[in-house]
């Protein structure tokens, strides 16, 4: 199945959010976004990247529009919206409170 | 923020559903940009145009499993997928559009039966008082020794309303009267319905009057002092063409001069279910409308005319109000121990009293088992159209099974085939709601000819409405999901390799076959019991009445009602009849308590026969009586057979006189003249009556009755303030009416007339529209029964034909013909068929025997059983002839290959 069992469950959400915060993307350039920023340590399929654009679209967080790409073709843009910000902001807080908690657990496993 | 999320999603939602191609267009458009821009990246890598092409697609991972995953995220899949089953539904069962009309038929008949009784039981036991908050307002009631409900009086309604807690308001409120009403002081009286109530009656209810004021406290407080009035909405909208000048108007009631004051809003048509006020007087005019004079409306405790209700507490439960009511209760017994001993008070909820068991109750109880009965049709059709539904998944086993195997899941299946029953619903619901509507119409269209006029409780709400949506799901889900869980959980092996394999299980089928059986019998009954109706209706008819019912007006007086004391009533009658007699047109006149075929119980007179040897454990017999005048018998056109009948010299100072039917003589005088035999009233001592002559038999109560005893007393020595003129015109009774007017109006222009009608209202309403309506209610269900029948039997055969057409092709094969194929298959509907007449036959015998001690209908009926029996058992083997002929028809080739 398309499930990315390489990503924490939820993760390429916040990935995807964080992304798109910094400026509306298309599909395919989020995909060479995502391989050129995270490097071969997070592998995200291509067929499971459109299902979570369409979900994070259906859940209202970010939006669509059609747009012309600088090379003259139609593509469609996805753009954070206000909710998504907001949806950014507690998941990112959410991953930072987690990856606090697991970091301090393997310091005292150390120990 | 929860708003604003739904509000971005409903957006998207029904963007997917209204604009579906365009969204699926977009999909596809923006994946093939991705792949596009995978497969140029791959050509720019140095692979070839098809080998980038294929790592393109490859990377996706299955590019249409991808689409169908972002189908699901859209959330609307289940509607889609809904869309899409009654698409196919609705394909399927326009192929058999035959069976489809069937079952829809069978099933509006169900669901329209349940849903006008369910009217009838709501507006009787559930409907709530039209009042806000109406779960507050309980009923205090008075309770006898024998535990029936009773009404309080005055004094102990003030002593409940100033010695409780447990309320915010106590209200009282007398029965519904007749008063005499004139819109102008000049013109004649006519009778409405008056009610009584409390100063803070609307007030306590929540009720705020639609123009005007309601009562005030202080104007329930002095008797006779405020004659002030509060009109009901529609009796202002017929009397008045909704005037808003009617406040500060006069009006007069009963004689007296009553101020207007408010009218009521329409949203409050009274607290009532058959009948309602046309306007409401304070308690304390009581003096203007008590009609006993016998008692004292605000001085006896025992004068109970008073319905007290009252609105909760917040906080207070029923049974708290119900402990401080029984203490109050208590200490009325201690006393006043004469006139309350063994004399308690209960608190009941509306819905208490409406399902109490009095002998005032409404017959409720019929109508639960009425509604119980229509249930039960709706269940037997469900489960006719189950089986109906049964046999035809078995046709579709090898199309199941391939879907299965073709990886559908077995609830996606199971919600397929309830969708199909779910339109069969829909529109069996449909035909239900105009089933009911007509059903309620036909329930609302016989008037009765009562004194103030009944208003039908029946109708088609939002509650009935609902109560159809309701019936129809539960029917959807009661007629599919057997079939659908059957034909989900089949055996996909066995499905794909052939659908005519299961072992023949008689067990299964047992049950089917006794409702078959059971619906043939129920039917045949009933069928039977309507005609045998329609022909004791026609005997009825053909014998009459027995008297002229043409010619004869109707005008009730109670001048009881304007204060007459007994001297004063007589002389009103006296003079009356008097002036009546001589007018134009008018054969004849005369003064009856009660007239025959007439909506009011007779009085009875207890007696005891001179020289008739009485039973040991009887101190007197009992028999109906009318009391009439001297004119009576001419005008009714009543036959005295033997004797006289009452004279004017029959006078309360003159010898005590009767005369008696036909009945009444040969009961207690076999084979002997009556004439001038005595019976005494009461008992052996009682006073000696002299029997003066014996009238004809008649009908007196309804025209279906047997001979009835009847004893009749004249005026004079019995007297009755509560009197109906009846008076024998030339031609057309109802010009008369003005002349009589006149002369009431010359004796007392205050003297309301009182239903006042001809006598062909009630004849029509006993002899024709009452036995009408009810030939047409047993006719329908004998009908409706016939139809189940036929349902269930098509079902059962159709069901056999389905499962046995391999077997039915190898003996085909083996030489059996056509002939032979129908008789195996009819065999069984002939046995069930059987058996159903033979059972529905005994019950028809009882039925009639049943309905001959009941009604006057007229001795044995051989033609209708040849006629109703024959006619049914060709008719159900029809039903199981058709889908016979069809397994006849079948060629061996096909049959052997047959799924």
């Amino acid at each position: 199945m398309s499930k990315p069992n390489d990503l924490v469950q939820g993760t390429l959400d916040l990935l995807l959010l964080k992304m798109l915060a910094l400026e509306p993307l298309h599909g395919w350039a989020i995909s060479l976004r995502l391989k050129s920023i995270s490097g071969d340590v997070l592998q995200v399929s291509e067929g499971s990247l459109y299902p979570a654009l369409h979900k994070l679209e259906q859940e209202g967080w970010i939006a669509a529009e059609w747009k012309q790409t600088e090379n003259n073709r139609r593509a469609k843009f996805y753009s954070l919206t206000r909710l998504g910000r907001k949806q950014l902001e507690s998941e990112a807080a959410n991953w930072q409170r987690l990856s606090a908690a697991i970091s301090h657990v393997i310091q005292i496993a150390e120990v | 923020m929860r708003m604003e999320h739904w509000w971005f999603t409903a957006r998207l939602r029904l963007r997917s559903i209204l604009r579906r191609s365009r969204v699926e267009q977009e999909l596809d458009e923006e994946l093939q940009f991705h792949l596009e821009h995978k497969i140029e990246e791959g050509i720019a890598q140095g692979l070839s145009p098809k080998e980038a092409r294929y790592r393109a697609l490859r990377a996706m991972d299955g590019l249409e499993q991808r689409k169908e995953e972002i189908r699901d995220m859209r959330r609307i899949h289940w509607l889609t997928d809904f869309l899409d089953d009654v698409h196919y539904a609705v394909r399927s069962l326009r192929r058999t559009s035959g069976l489809t009309a069937f079952v829809v038929v069978t099933l509006a008949l169900g669901i329209g039966l349940t849903a006008m009784s369910f009217s009838t039981v709501d507006a009787l036991i559930f409907r709530p008082y039209p009042v806000p908050h109406p779960g507050g307002v309980v009923s205090l009631v008075s309770t006898s020794h024998d535990n029936s409900y009773d009404n309080f009086s005055y004094r102990e309604y003030l002593d409940i309303r100033s010695h409780t807690r447990s309320y915010d308001g106590v209200i009282a409120n007398t029965n519904l009267g007749t008063v005499g009403f004139s819109a102008d002081p000049g013109t004649t009286p006519r009778a409405r319905a008056g009610m009584m109530v409390s100063g803070n009656y609307f007030h306590v209810l929540g009720v705020e009057p639609r123009l005007g004021r309601a009562f005030r406290d202080d104007e329930d407080q002095a008797p006779g002092r405020d004659a002030v009035v509060v009109l009901a909405p529609d009796f202002w909208k017929n009397e008045f063409a909704s005037d808003p000048g009617v406040v500060g108007r006069t009006i007069r009631l009963n004689g007296r001069d009553f101020t207007v004051i408010g009218v009521a809003p329409e949203t409050f048509p009274g607290m009532l279910i058959f009948a309602n006020p046309d306007f409401y007087m304070p308690l304390a005019m009581a003096p203007v409308f008590s009609t006993n004079p016998q008692k004292r409306f605000f001085e006896d405790r025992d004068d109970r005319e008073l319905s007290v209700k009252a609105r909760l507490n917040r906080g207070t439960t029923q049974r708290q109000a119900h402990n401080e009511l029984a203490v109050l209760a208590q200490n009325f017994e201690r006393d006043y121990p004469q006139l309350n001993r063994n004399r308690g008070a209960a608190v009941h909820t509306q819905f208490e009293m409406l399902t109490r068991n009095d002998v005032n109750a409404s017959p409720w109880k019929f109508l639960v088992i009425c509604f119980i009965l229509a249930l039960s049709v709706l269940l037997v059709a469900c489960t006719n159209v189950a089986g109906l539904l049964l046999s035809r998944a078995r046709a579709r086993t090898r199309e199941i099974a391939v879907r299965l195997a073709l990886g559908a899941g077995r609830f996606r299946l199971i919600r397929l085939l309830l969708t199909e029953s779910l339109i069969f619903a829909c529109f069996g619901g449909l035909g239900g709601i105009a089933v009911a509507y007509g059903g309620i119409q036909f329930l609302c269209s016989t008037t009765i000819p009562a004194e103030l006029p009944v208003t039908n409780p029946f109708r088609m709400d939002t509650r009935v409405l609902l109560a159809c949506l309701g019936l129809s799901l539960l029917s959807a889900l009661l007629c599919g999901l057997a079939p659908a869980l059957q034909s989900a959980s089949a055996d996909l092996v066995n499905g794909l390799k052939s659908a005519g394999v299961d072992v023949p299980g008689r067990k299964r089928l047992w049950g089917r076959n006794a409702l078959v059986v059971a619906q043939v019998s129920t039917s045949l009954m009933l069928l039977t019991a309507a005609f045998l109706m329609v022909r004791g209706f026609r005997h009825n008819l053909a014998e009459g009445t027995k008297f002229e019912q043409h010619h004869l007006l109707l005008v009730r007086f109670d001048p009881r009602m304007v204060q007459y004391n007994a001297a004063q009533t007589q002389q009103f009658y006296k003079l009356l009849i008097e002036r009546v007699r001589v007018a134009p047109g008018v054969r004849s006149a005369g003064l009856t308590q009660n007239p025959p075929l007439a909506l009011e119980r007779f009085d009875t007179v207890a007696f005891v026969p001179d020289g008739f040897e009485m039973p040991r454990d009887r101190e007197n017999f009992v028999s109906t009586m009318d009391t009439v005048d001297e004119g009576y018998f001419e005008t009714i056109g009543v036959p005295i057979l033997r004797g006289r009948g009452f004279l004017a010299s029959d006078t309360a100072e003159a010898p005590r006189v009767a005369v008696v039917n036909e009945q009444f003589a040969k009961h207690y005088w076999p084979g002997a003249d009556a004439v001038g035999k005595h019976i005494r009233l009461d008992k052996r001592a009682g006073a000696p009556v002299e029997i003066v002559g014996v009238a004809e038999t008649i009908k007196y109560r309804s025209g279906m009755e047997k001979p009835l005893d009847f004893v009749y007393l004249p005026l004079a020595q019995h007297p009755i303030p509560r009197m109906l003129l009846l008076v024998r015109s030339t031609g057309d009774p109802l010009p008369l009416v003005q002349p009589v007017k006149d002369i009431v109006r010359a004796l007392d222009p205050n003297l309301p007339m009182l239903q006042t009608r001809s006598y062909e209202d009630l004849y029509r309403y006993n002899f024709v529209d009452g036995p009408g309506a009810a030939i047409k209610g047993v006719g329908t269900m004998g009908a409706v029964g016939l139809l189940l029948a036929i349902a269930g039997l098509y079902g059962v055969v159709a069901y056999n034909v389905s499962r046995r057409t391999r077997e039915i092709g190898i003996r085909m094969a083996l030489g059996a013909g056509s002939r032979d194929v129908l008789r195996l298959v009819m065999g069984q509907g002939l046995v069930l068929v059987g058996m159903g007449t033979a059972i529905g036959l005994a019950m028809s015998f009882g039925v009639e025997r049943l309905l001959n001690s009941l009604f006057n209908t007229g001795g044995v009926d051989i033609a209708v059983y040849l006629a109703v029996a024959p006619s049914m058992v060709v008719v159900t083997m029809l039903a199981a002839y058709v889908p016979a002929r069809r397994a006849a028809r079948i060629a061996p080739t096909q049959a052997l290959r047959y799924e």
